[in-house]
């Protein structure tokens, strides 16, 4: 079929990519002059063995050889042992991905939802009053540094207000949590039916994800609305209009053209907001993936930072390899080639 | 041009050229005067700091907002009314450099890569791609802490890693005058190749570059003041912006508040500002977007 073909020519043109996300994640720690060894070793170390740590860790070959190994290990899924606790990295990322995934998933989702009917409405009537308050507005969203913002909400929220529980972990430590169905406490709570369980993880999530929902939202509604008034000049419209199409008609036409668009934009923005997700994971303690690679970054464990650089590339690229995908379903036009 | 009279700043004409700049973008007018006056701040922080950003009065730890401290003290008693002002210093002077930095890096590389197409081309861009995989902020992280952590490093790494901005968009442009006929001209009188790329292509394809250098500074304050934070780079008792709200950020949950909450308002200013200057100066200078308005 054309279509399943499209998808495995589209994967295929990813291996190219790979190889120098691959090659970047080792440069990354063996071009830095970053000694493991040192650290694994000890202060105490005897010269003798340092060269066997050296030798253990391959060290001593080849520069290319080391890529090729590492290469070789990556594809057998072996990302190596964190420098600090031992622990097979992989393991560590495997445990926390779903976690991140549960913020990543409303927090876009909500920004979305927020974004294109914002960046629209603007469009809809350039430099009016609505389309300069959004676009301040999403000005200083761009301008906010996320960390900041949830320490406010944390200020407001908890400390003033006590709404909010805590910023620590996902569920109240009182609480349970529910079996696992889907790994998210909200839906797994609903799922078995365990209310208290999903009453403390909504009131986990809402700061969070309010945080990252303004963040994301910010640079969807600019680009939002750059792409509707393209879509407005373009000749599709100008003839609707001519045609006499009620106003209700015609935006109709502008947002389905202009899905494409914001599909692939909305795609390549998951990219930067899994950076930003991590800074909002460290002030709220999520226990995710994202401050995993924090903290690994800052205490220098450099097999975890390595891992969780691999792990958020290839994400983006699958992100990215699904958008041409959603594309292709829901765009008659595009071109299978 | 050829009557230097003409082109002189006087007063008036300074002037004259601010109340155009108002007219024809009030927001990118709000954005100078924001990023005007944090840079007062930043040049001569001295006249405005009631106290040194870095004396510690230890008999005066976590004070709340008054006459003497106007921002209160920090938790290592440090007035922070003088670190917020001294914080300036550190937005300007890795935002500048590192934007220089992108400029030198990747405006050539964008005429090289534009004008001679082919392999180099081709490779430049799926470089380019691939560097789009990584969220920014997680790779000037990792870049960071790998390649030691000093200001130094911070303002090298930054100014490299967005470079691949401005040579995408020299590129694109030097592609679509590659064969126009004032550079064919050019080759036929006999103009060397470094010729046609720095004085004739290079003065026609910078604008759009020189339109996101106000986006791209105000990206790097944001990313610099990020490391900061997360204590990667420039370490705490350093009175910058983002250091200061990793001190305070303890305080927060126990009331605390203005340790954290001040730097980053003032954070959010100038970024701000930058951002405001930014978006006019692409409206300004990019014709496609005025015309679409």
């Amino acid at each position: 079929m054309k279509f399943s073909h499209f998808i495995f020519r589209r994967a295929l043109m990813v291996i190219p990519l790979l190889v120098g996300v691959l090659f970047l994640t080792f440069m990354l720690v063996r071009v830095g002059g970053l000694d493991p060894v040192g650290l694994l070793a000890g202060p105490t170390a005897t010269a003798e063995e340092f060269e066997m740590i050296r030798e253990e860790l391959g060290l001593n070959e080849p520069l290319w050889r080391q890529f090729v190994i590492y290469t070789s290990n990556v594809i057998q899924g072996d990302l190596g042992e964190s420098w600090l606790s031992n622990r097979p990295v992989l393991e560590d990322i495997g445990a926390r991905a779903i976690i991140s995934l549960e913020l990543l998933f409303w927090g876009i989702g909500i920004g979305t939802l927020i974004g294109v009917p914002l960046g629209l409405r603007a469009a809809f009537r350039p430099n009016g009053r609505f389309d300069q308050t959004t676009r301040i507005l999403s000005l200083l969203g761009f301008s906010i540094p996320t960390y900041w913002l949830g320490l406010v909400m944390l200020f407001v929220f908890f400390y003033l207000l006590r709404w909010a529980p805590p910023g620590m972990g996902r569920i109240s430590l009182m609480v349970s949590p529910p079996d696992f169905v889907t790994g998210s406490y909200f839906i797994d709570g609903i799922i078995s039916a365990n209310w208290r369980a999903a009453y403390s993880s909504l009131t986990h999530l809402i700061l969070p994800v309010i945080c990252l929902a303004i963040v994301s939202a910010a640079p969807i509604i600019k680009q939002t609305r750059a792409i509707a008034l393209e879509v407005i000049s373009s000749d599709t419209v100008r003839f609707a209009r001519a045609s006499g199409l009620r106003t209700k008609t015609v935006r109709s036409i502008v947002f389905r053209n202009s899905a494409t668009p914001i599909v692939t934009f909305v795609g390549t923005e998951i990219t930067g907001l899994v950076g930003t997700m991590s800074l909002i994971e460290y002030v709220f303690a999520w226990g995710g993936l994202g401050q995993y690679g924090l903290n690994a970054i800052v205490r220098g464990d450099f097999t975890a930072v390595q891992g969780y650089v691999l792990v958020l590339a290839l994400f983006s690229v699958i992100v990215f390899l699904a958008v041409d995908i959603i594309i292709a379903i829901i765009e008659p036009r595009a071109d299978l080639k | 041009m050829n009557n230097p009279s003409s082109n002189r700043w006087t007063l008036a004409r300074v002037h004259n050229r601010a109340r155009g700049l108002a007219r024809l973008s009030p927001t990118a007018t709000a954005g100078v005067i924001i990023i005007l006056f944090f840079g007062i701040l930043a040049l001569f922080s001295n006249l405005f700091m009631p106290h040194d950003p870095v004396a510690s009065y230890t008999d005066r730890i976590l004070q709340p907002p008054s006459a003497d401290h106007w921002f209160g003290t920090d938790g290592n008693g440090m007035d922070v009314f003088s670190r917020v002002i001294y914080g300036a210093k550190f937005g300007f002077g890795i935002a500048i450099p590192a934007v220089l930095i992108s400029l030198v890096i990747g405006v050539p590389v964008g005429l090289i890569a534009g004008y001679r197409g082919g392999i180099l081309d081709e490779v430049l861009m799926r470089i380019f791609d691939g560097l789009r995989v990584f969220p920014s902020i997680i790779l000037a992280l990792a870049v960071v802490a790998a390649t030691g952590q000093s200001l130094l490093n911070v303002v090298l790494v930054l100014g490299f890693l967005d470079s691949p901005v401005f040579a995408r968009l020299v590129r694109s442009e030097v592609l679509s005058l590659r064969s126009s006929i004032f550079v064919e001209s050019a080759i036929a009188a006999g103009n060397p190749t470094w010729r046609i790329l720095f004085l004739h292509l290079l003065p026609n394809s910078i604008e759009g570059a020189m339109a996101q250098t106000a986006v791209r500074a105000a990206w790097a304050v944001r990313i610099s003041a990020t490391l900061a934070f997360l204590g990667v780079g420039i370490q705490a008792p350093t009175p910058e912006w983002g250091a200061m709200i990793r001190q305070g950020t303890e305080f927060m949950i126990t009331g605390q508040w203005w340790v954290a909450i001040f730097p980053g308002v003032a954070l959010i200013f100038l970024v701000f500002g930058l951002n405001l200057f930014g978006d006019g100066l692409q409206d300004i200078l990019d014709p496609r977007r005025r015309t679409s308005k």
